[in-house]
């Protein structure tokens, strides 16, 4: 072998920049957390918050300034590193939703004295690595490792608090369950390479298409490793039947994890889930295969087991956690249509989410600090307590229930869009209904900050300069997306086409 | 094909008689003459004292965890090692970082003093 040929071309080393840089910036803060005296902690949540921004404006600059990942790449030049990952537009956007996530989180989390240690700020950054190989991955391999990477230092945070009872019950059911469902997971991946003897996923989706290349003895078995991946992949978007965990651990979390969790890491199962079954990985892409009838069963479930569990909650990380549930049913209404508008709006949808969900924790944070509990009656005359906080609320669950002038209505309308124009009206129909059993329970919230009464009203809630300017870069986020949402969804649209290579 | 199987069938099928035949012509064949000395619990060794669930130290883990650095260092230095002069020197230079990122995480657990054993 000629030496000269394994050494990476430029383009090769640019398609993981952003999670080198994230390498770099653990250690860094892992380092800083060690100089720093005890009394100067809360710098290592700057460094953090800093880093990822600064690593943002890297990824996103080299979009704006060298259109790198160039759109016009064919499906074999947007393969590095040996077919390890796509540099794609997907990849960017997921990319970007990462990297604002993870930034905001920490600016939430900065001033949380439980929190600021290194290895919270460390872990954080780590599981962002993970999303973002998961983003990337095109080959099941990758596709693994980057789950469990993200997995392992996610089960960690959420068990982060270690004085904390909830906390760590919810760390262990989070790793438990999320144990298994990666084992079946893994099972599955192993049948599907037992079957193709292929582990990159789009070699295996061009050996699915043709006829003959899986004999129909064993469609069984592929459909059995089909069931299997869709088990691993529902966990991480905990999508009905296998959402068991995400109330649970959403409310013992501490609160900054569970918004980067209910964004993040859902938004990057998303990114898996779309990628393997767009490409037709588990079977052509049609309205004809077994998985798509399967997932649009999962879709409806979801929204409306979500919605109609979530009305019942007394305890707003729960209330919030179901409402998380159901939103991921919407999302699924963009992958089963499947066109590239649909997986378009999706990731439109997610990027939205990412915004709204993040601002709706943060003000969680700031309250619950306050009150020492998550019931629902601490948001009692929140309007009088903390009037800014209030109206971060406000925005946030209008956004997450579809309300106009926010992005949770335009993100709602492309998505049921793309399900009519696809032929799918019932769907949309099952979610446009699904949409109004929601708002029921985000006004309901409305309803307790803004004509309830409390008796101490008198007491402010103290918001720090970090948490306030979180706060109001996700607000303006949701606004911008509302009223001009054009640029974005081009691009998100533009992305949606590389999710199918095969068709068209 | 089947044929194959055929080879394993036979070899689960008599392997379970080689570690149990000397068992059972021991329970067969010995002599047996007890003494409160020979029920013991161990009869070899010492008597047991206390509770088996007992608490110990947790530094074992944290040990065993830094230990895991070493570990993971030697598999893949193995391959790479093992494959040197097929490699240029970037695939030299990749293992520098490799090994750095890992002695970052080992310099991190030192100075959190999870060497130390107080």
């Amino acid at each position: 072998m000629n030496p000269q040929s394994l050494l990476p071309s430029v383009p090769e080393f640019l398609a993981i920049l952003p999670e080198i840089s994230l390498v770099i910036l653990i250690v860094a803060v892992l380092a800083y957390d060690r100089i720093l005296k005890p009394a100067e902690r809360r710098r290592v949540g700057l460094l953090a918050a800093w880093g990822s921004i600064v690593i943002l404006l890297i990824t996103v600059g080299l979009w704006v300034l060298f259109r790198e990942p160039e759109p016009n790449r064919s499906l074999v030049e947007s393969l590095m590193w040996g077919g390890m990952i796509r540099n794609d537009l997907i990849t960017l956007i997921f990319r970007v939703m990462f990297l604002v996530a993870v930034a905001i989180v920490s600016l939430i989390s900065l001033d949380v004295p439980a929190l600021q240690r290194g290895e919270y700020f460390a872990l954080l950054l780590s599981a962002t690595i993970g999303f973002s190989l998961m983003a990337a991955g095109s080959d099941m391999i990758m596709l693994f490792l980057a789950i469990e990477t993200a997995s392992i230092s996610l089960y960690i945070l959420t068990g982060f608090l270690t004085d904390d009872r909830r906390s760590t019950e919810a760390g262990i059911k989070y790793f438990v369950y999320g144990a298994f469902a990666s084992a079946i997971m893994l099972y599955g991946l192993s049948l599907v390479y037992g079957i193709t003897a292929q582990t990159n996923i789009y070699v295996i989706a061009s050996l699915v298409a043709q006829s003959g290349a899986i004999p129909p003895e064993i469609n069984g078995l592929f459909l059995l490793a089909t069931v299997m991946i869709v088990a691993g992949f529902g966990f991480k978007i905990s999508a009905v039947p296998f959402h068991f965990w995400t109330p649970d651990a959403y409310e013992g979390a501490p609160a900054p994890v569970t918004a980067f969790v209910s964004t993040a890491s859902k938004a990057a199962g998303f990114a898996v889930t779309i990628r393997v079954f767009a490409a037709g990985a588990l079977g052509a892409p049609n309205f004809d295969s077994e998985w798509w009838a399967m997932l649009v069963a999962i879709t409806i479930v979801t929204m409306t087991l979500g919605n109609i569990l979530a009305i019942f909650q007394s305890n707003i990380k729960r209330m919030l956690a179901y409402s998380s549930i159901a939103q991921a049913g919407y999302t699924l209404i963009g992958l089963v249509a499947l066109t590239p508008d649909g997986s378009g709006a999706a990731m439109f949808y997610l990027l939205m989410y990412v915004f709204t969900n993040v601002a709706a924790f943060g003000v969680v944070v700031l309250v619950s600090r306050e009150t020492g509990s998550d019931d629902m009656q601490d948001f009692y005359g929140l309007s009088r307590r903390a009037p800014y906080l209030a109206l971060a609320m406000l925005f946030a669950l209008l956004s997450l229930g579809g309300i106009p002038p926010t992005a949770g209505f335009i993100g709602k309308f492309f998505i049921f869009k793309a399900a009519v124009d696809a032929g799918l009206w019932w769907l949309a129909l099952i979610g446009v209904l699904n949409a109004f059993i929601g708002l029921y329970y985000y006004l309901s919230v409305v309803k307790y900050m803004y004509l309830y009464r409390s008796d101490d009203e008198e007491e402010r809630i103290p918001v720090s300069r970090a948490a306030s300017v979180a706060l109001a870069l996700s607000v303006l986020g949701i606004i911008y997306l509302g009223i001009a949402a054009g640029p974005a969804f081009e691009w998100t649209r533009q992305a949606g086409a590389a999710f199918f290579p095969f068709s068209g | 094909m089947l044929a194959d199987w055929q080879f394993i069938g036979i070899f689960l099928a008599l392997s379970p008689i080689f570690p149990a035949a000397p068992v059972i012509a021991n329970w067969l064949l010995g002599p047996r003459k007890p003494n409160p000395l020979k029920q013991q619990t161990y009869e070899c060794g010492v008597e047991t004292v206390g509770d088996t669930w007992i608490q110990f130290k947790v530094q074992y883990y944290i040990y065993a965890l830094v230990f895991v650095v070493f570990d993971v260092e030697a598999v893949f230095l193995f391959p790479i090692a093992a494959a040197y002069d097929q490699l240029g020197l970037f695939a030299a230079f990749e293992v520098v970082v490799f090994v750095l990122i890992l002695a970052v995480g080992l310099g991190y657990a030192w100075s959190r003093g999870a060497l130390e054993w107080t």
